[in-house]
């Protein structure tokens, strides 16, 4: 973190810059960093057309929404699968415990109300007044708690904050959590939409899904999808880090080049976030997700990051292996003795080792093993950290200098609470 | 149908990759590895049986041979 601070991006701290590019939407009114109270926002955003669940779920697919948690799942096709009715629930989750990734909670708290605007939507579309925001930034948690006591419609919120960290922000395991029972995913595969808060079926995403309904129900399908590409209209938040142009998070409408936003430097680029994947050169890539898992690569958390040439890109890497390793939840085998076992080795390459082929075996199994996808995406970071690292040079290099001789700069915040 | 562990409470016994070797090895750490989950009732009847002799004596009842997968 204190590498970060000092660069201006720390996305714990601070949200560092804050700005839209082009049209501002979900930031709008947020004018040099400003929070938008209630009275802002009513100035600032039109009433809210009301939906039924079914005629939301036809609006969303209209503008083909995709969730902006990480698993990009289709915003249409979780409404259908919600019984509708009072025992139904929404929940927000507001947790980001990415340590790289500072977008919700800037959203959170910049403009609190876009946020519980696009909750309440949910709900009412499915007959329900119970809605639980979760979060665990302390001043997105204030903004929320400020917003909600000027809000008429307070009665239908439960604003719970916590601190359970990456895999305890996982949709299942947070669903379990405001539930009263422990932050960790469940062994079976339960769907929240089935058996979520409570164990009644619930609508549960990330924070800015929810901003993004309230825009959709503002605006309307067509004017919602008038910005951005045609496969996934619209804007997105994004956080920038390293050595890119303008660090910070950004709101820019989809379809943009990668390049646009990394700028013209050539260190490797991490897109997604620490379950994301390393790339050696994603020129020719634009921001859309659909676009981007056609090439094979996750948005995931909208964290792009590029390394500067002045940090171990080796020590970047396994700094951010050993942090996944410690936030395993410790309850399945293979990710409890395999995620140390991959920070281990990208530690003996940085010393000099050779031993990329048994470290290639030990990622490659660990897909799927586990009760949340964590090993999916550690296994993912670390591999393609090899392949990217090997091309550049810098796994031979270590290997026969036993170091790099550059510092480690934490580029990649590792502590984010 | 298809085989299906779940990862909180398996504890690398291993006897599931003793009793279903044609389906199920072991990592470096005793925790099973699943070369394919599919059963096929047709074209994998005959590991039918031994798939769920295998869940049947995981100590733990880590393993299931369950009937399908929702999506995640
Ligand atoms: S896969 Fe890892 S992080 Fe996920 S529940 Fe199991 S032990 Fe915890
Ligand atoms: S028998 Fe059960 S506990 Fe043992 S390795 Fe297999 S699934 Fe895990």
């Amino acid at each position: 973190m204190s590498a970060l601070a000092a660069s201006g991006t720390a996305p714990g701290g601070t949200t560092g810059t804050v700005r839209a590019w082009g049209t501002a939407r979900l930031l709008a009114g947020t004018g040099s960093r400003r929070r938008v109270d209630l009275a802002r926002h009513r100035s600032v955003h039109a009433p809210l057309r009301s939906y039924d669940a079914a005629g939301l779920a036809e609006a969303a697919e209209a503008v083909r929404l995709l969730g902006r948690g990480g698993a990009a799942f289709p915003v249409a096709v979780k409404l259908r699968s919600v019984a509708p009715g009072p025992r139904a629930q929404v929940l927000v989750n507001g947790s980001e415990g990415e340590p790289a990734s500072g977008k919700d909670r800037a959203l959170l708290r910049l403009v609190p109300h876009l946020v519980l605007d696009g909750a309440v939507l949910v709900a009412r579309a499915l007959g329900t007044g119970r809605v639980t925001v979760a979060v665990s930034d302390a001043e997105a948690h204030a903004s929320l708690d400020a917003a909600l006591h000027e809000r008429p419609d307070r009665g239908s919120f439960r604003l719970q904050r916590h601190d359970h960290g990456f895999v305890g922000g996982e949709v299942r395991a947070l669903a379990r959590a405001v539930s009263g029972g422990p932050a960790l995913p469940p062994g079976r595969r339960v769907l929240p939409t089935v058996q979520g808060v409570d164990g009644d079926p619930t609508f549960a995403s990330n924070a800015e899904t929810f901003a993004q309904l309230a825009l959709l129900a503002e605006l309307g399908p067509a004017a919602y999808a008038s910005v951005g590409c045609a496969e996934e209209p619209g804007t997105t938040l994004v956080t920038l880090l390293g050595d890119v142009p303008h660090a910070g998070v950004v709101e820019v409408p989809t379809g943009l080049p990668l390049r646009a936003l990394l700028g013209e430097g050539t260190g490797p680029v991490l897109v997604g976030g620490y379950h994301g994947t390393w790339l050696a050169d994603p020129s020719d890539l634009v921001l859309s997700r659909p676009a981007l898992r056609a090439a094979g690569v996750s948005l995931g958390a909208a964290v792009l990051a590029r390394l500067p040439h002045d940090t171990c890109a080796l020590g970047e890497a396994s700094a951010v292996a050993h942090w996944l390793a410690s936030e395993s939840a410790g309850q399945c085998g293979p990710c409890v003795f395999g995620l140390p076992a991959l920070a281990a080795g990208l530690d003996d390459l940085a010393r000099g080792g050779d031993a990329v082929a048994c470290l290639r075996s030990r990622a490659a199994p660990l897909p799927g093993r586990g009760a949340c996808a964590h090993p999916d995406g550690a296994a993912r970071f670390v591999a393609s950290a090899l392949e990217v690292l090997a091309a550049t040079g810098e796994l031979e290099v270590h290997r026969r200098q036993g170091q790099c001789g550059r510092p480690l700069r934490y580029t990649l915040p590792v502590v984010a609470r | 149908m298809r085989l299906e562990i779940d990862w909180t409470r398996c504890d690398g016994h291993g006897l599931c990759a003793r009793l279903l070797p044609e389906r199920i090895s072991l990592d470096p750490d005793g925790f099973p590895v699943i070369g394919d989950a599919r059963l096929d009732p047709v074209a994998d009847a005959e590991l039918l049986r031994p798939a769920r002799a295998a869940a049947a004596a995981c100590p733990v009842l880590a393993l299931r041979v369950e009937r399908t997968r929702p999506h995640a």
